[in-house]
């Protein structure tokens, strides 16, 4: 879908556009034609005073007491001009010079206003009013050059179109700030996400405009489930395990007080051995936080230390030089819990096989890459094979070291990453090669 | 030495109580969170074996009260929550050693003894101190002459607490509470008589008696 923002801001850049080409097409119009009424007005008033000029002589000859009429109106093309027709006679201005002024016979008392083009390209404005003067009927028509006016019409019409223009712009800045501004609580609510997903935080701020809240109540509600939920399941499937493990801790036992040489040491051993793995993987796979939010990821700078000590308590008749390149400030994309099984399984079996030396390399770019390997006797080709089985069955017996590998094996599925076994070239044993994607 | 087994289910403590026994541990057993604790502080004790799952307090906040108020009992966790997080974090609450069941008791036993070696900074392996190596499997004792001598339970559970504590003045009645459980009769004199076979066995001069004191462990040197 479209982002919000720019939806926003098309939606109000279009209505601002419409508005102001409404306001620009509306006084651009009224300007026009308040100028043309004003000089149609004074037109008119001219053709009145005209009209008390004129007086007829005893022939009815129309006589017009031309030093009593506006100079204007006697230089050449001077943009002022009359006609006075009466049926017998026609008399223009002296502006007028040769030239001529198409004008119809108006009858008396009515006017009527015209536009045509005049001399030297002037656009004229008409106004032909009908009189009765002296029991003669008579048209005065007279016009005006409209261009310096649509010329000062044509100023005012760019300055209005830069003001505008400019106040448009102004108003679009102010409108992006103000989206930026209450868009900023949506943002922010995007990088939490991020940093949930990356289990930085187990719940987003309330800190957030109104309108949201239910929404990010709604979301933290769920998380708060889903957490209990898992935290819920895994108690559970803990608490079968504890029980499971119980019994066949007395059975061992037990067992172990048999004979020797009895078959059925043997067998209940081997049998009940059988039973803890199955329950220990089926219950390790079913307890994988995957990638649902469990909360903590793994920590290379808080929990790897911790781990390696454990290893180095639980092994601690061997004296194992470990040799650490693990990049600096790794985001790790496991869960804590998943990630110790993981590594603890493979180091453990490290520290098993290892003579002296164990390096474990850490380092990160598009995804995470963890190698381990030890100077211990390694694996031949066929268990090697064998490890590499995706999915080994359940009912498969994986033996002894090959269990913990098994269940690293599922969690690294589990996380749609790679585990590679294979034998180490730099300290001739067993390696480890593991690759999880960040997301 | 004197052990304390933390460990709720009562089918598992008698066989466990047993071969603990049997291989020269004063046992005492606790079967809540709350008694453990307790015990755990009263300072007579080697080693605890510590369940997690215990009734009324959590094994790993009774490991977590131990070394909060300064108490290192040695301690071997042993769990069936054997995940790997749950193993960090017991080592993380102080625990020395950590055993998931269903274990063999075989490896119980070997992590105990290289336990108690570790905090009496003896090396692995069998227990060399002043010319005398102590098989704590088959209880019997090589002096420096190359003699083998079997010992009796006492006998040896009084060699290997003054072989895990040389050189240091042990009273009588410290010996008896890192000797004998709770259940035991104890008669301090006792110590006397045992101690005067292992003179037999040792020599006169491998453990001297202070007056009003207790005994000091020389050796064979």
């Amino acid at each position: 879908m479209q982002s919000l923002q720019s939806k926003l801001s098309v939606g109000l850049f279009l209505s601002l556009v419409v508005t102001f080409s409404a306001l620009w097409l509306l006084v651009s119009f009224n300007v026009q034609y308040l100028a043309e009424e004003y000089i149609a007005s004074r037109l008119k008033h001219d053709a009145d005073t005209l009209l008390s000029r004129i007086s007829f002589n005893k022939n009815s000859q129309l006589v017009i007491d031309s030093s009593r009429v506006d100079l204007i109106y006697s230089q050449p093309f001077s943009g002022h001009y009359y006609v006075i027709n009466t049926p017998e006679q026609s008399v223009t201005s002296r502006s007028l010079w040769d030239q001529k002024i198409k004008q119809q016979t108006v009858i008396t008392g009515q006017q009527l206003k015209s536009v045509q083009q005049g001399p030297e390209q002037q656009s004229l404005l008409l106004i032909s009013a009908g009189y009765m003067k002296q029991g003669h009927q008579l048209t005065i028509t007279v016009a005006e050059d409209l261009n310096p006016v649509n010329k000062n019409i044509t100023k005012f019409k760019t300055g209005f179109s830069v003001m505008a223009i400019g106040l448009l712009l102004i108003l679009l800045i102010f409108q992006i700030i103000i989206l930026r501004l209450s868009l900023r609580p949506l943002n922010k609510i995007k990088n939490e996400l991020k940093e949930l997903q990356q289990g930085k935080i187990e719940k987003l701020s309330l800190d957030t405009p109104h309108e949201l809240q239910p929404l990010i109540y709604e979301v933290n509600h769920l998380l708060g489930i889903m957490q209990k939920n898992l935290l819920r399941s895994r108690n559970a499937l803990g608490d079968l395990a504890h029980s499971i493990k119980k019994p066949l801790t007395v059975i061992k036992q037990i067992t172990s007080k048999i004979e020797t040489s009895d078959v059925n040491r043997a067998t209940l051993d081997t049998q009940s051995d059988d039973i803890y793995q199955i329950t220990d993987r089926i219950l390790k796979r079913a307890r994988l936080a995957g990638h649902s939010h469990s909360g903590t990821l793994f920590s290379f700078s808080e929990d790897f230390p911790v781990l390696l000590k454990t290893l180095n308590m639980m092994h601690v008749n061997k004296t194992i030089q470990l040799n650490l390149q693990i990049q600096e400030n790794i985001i790790c994309p496991v869960d804590r819990e998943d990630m110790l099984e993981l590594l603890g399984n493979i180091l453990d079996n490290a520290y098993k096989w290892a003579t002296y030396k164990i390096t474990v390399k850490v380092k990160i770019n598009s995804e995470l890459h963890i190698v381990i390997e030890d100077d211990g006797p390694g694996a031949d080709n066929e268990k090697i094979n064998e490890l590499s089985k995706r999915g080994v069955r359940l009912d498969e017996k994986v033996q002894g070291h090959g269990f913990g590998l098994a269940i690293s094996a599922d969690i690294i599925t589990d996380y749609n990453g790679e585990i590679i076994f294979k034998q180490s070239a730099e300290l001739g044993g067993f390696r480890v090669d593991i690759t999880l994607p960040l997301h | 030495m004197r052990l304390l087994l933390a460990e709720d289910d009562f089918n598992l403590v008698e066989t466990l109580k047993k071969d603990l026994q049997s291989a020269g541990y004063a046992v005492d057993v606790a079967n809540n969170g709350i008694d453990a604790e307790y015990l755990g502080n009263e300072m007579i004790y080697d080693i605890a074996v510590l369940d997690l799952g215990l009734p009324q307090r959590n094994g790993i906040d009774v490991l977590k009260n131990w070394r909060a108020s300064n108490n290192h009992l040695p301690v071997i966790i042993l769990t069936a929550r054997n995940a790997w997080h749950e193993r960090v974090d017991g080592f993380k609450a102080g625990a020395d050693d950590y055993l998931g069941k269903p274990f063999h008791i075989e490896e119980l036993l070997a992590r105990i003894v290289a336990l108690l070696h570790r905090s009496s900074q003896q090396p692995g392996g069998a227990l060399n101190v002043a010319g005398l190596s102590l098989d704590e499997e088959k209880q019997t004792v090589t002096t420096a002459n190359n003699e083998i001598h079997k010992l009796t339970g006492i006998e040896y559970r009084l060699l290997r607490y003054f072989l895990l504590n040389p050189q240091r003045v042990l009273s009588k009645s410290k010996i008896t509470e890192h000797i004998y459980d709770l259940d035991s009769e104890k008669d301090s004199n006792v110590i006397e008589v045992y101690v005067r076979h292992l003179r037999q066995i040792l020599g006169k001069e491998s453990i001297e008696t202070r007056r009003g004191q207790g005994y000091v462990f020389r050796g064979n040197e």
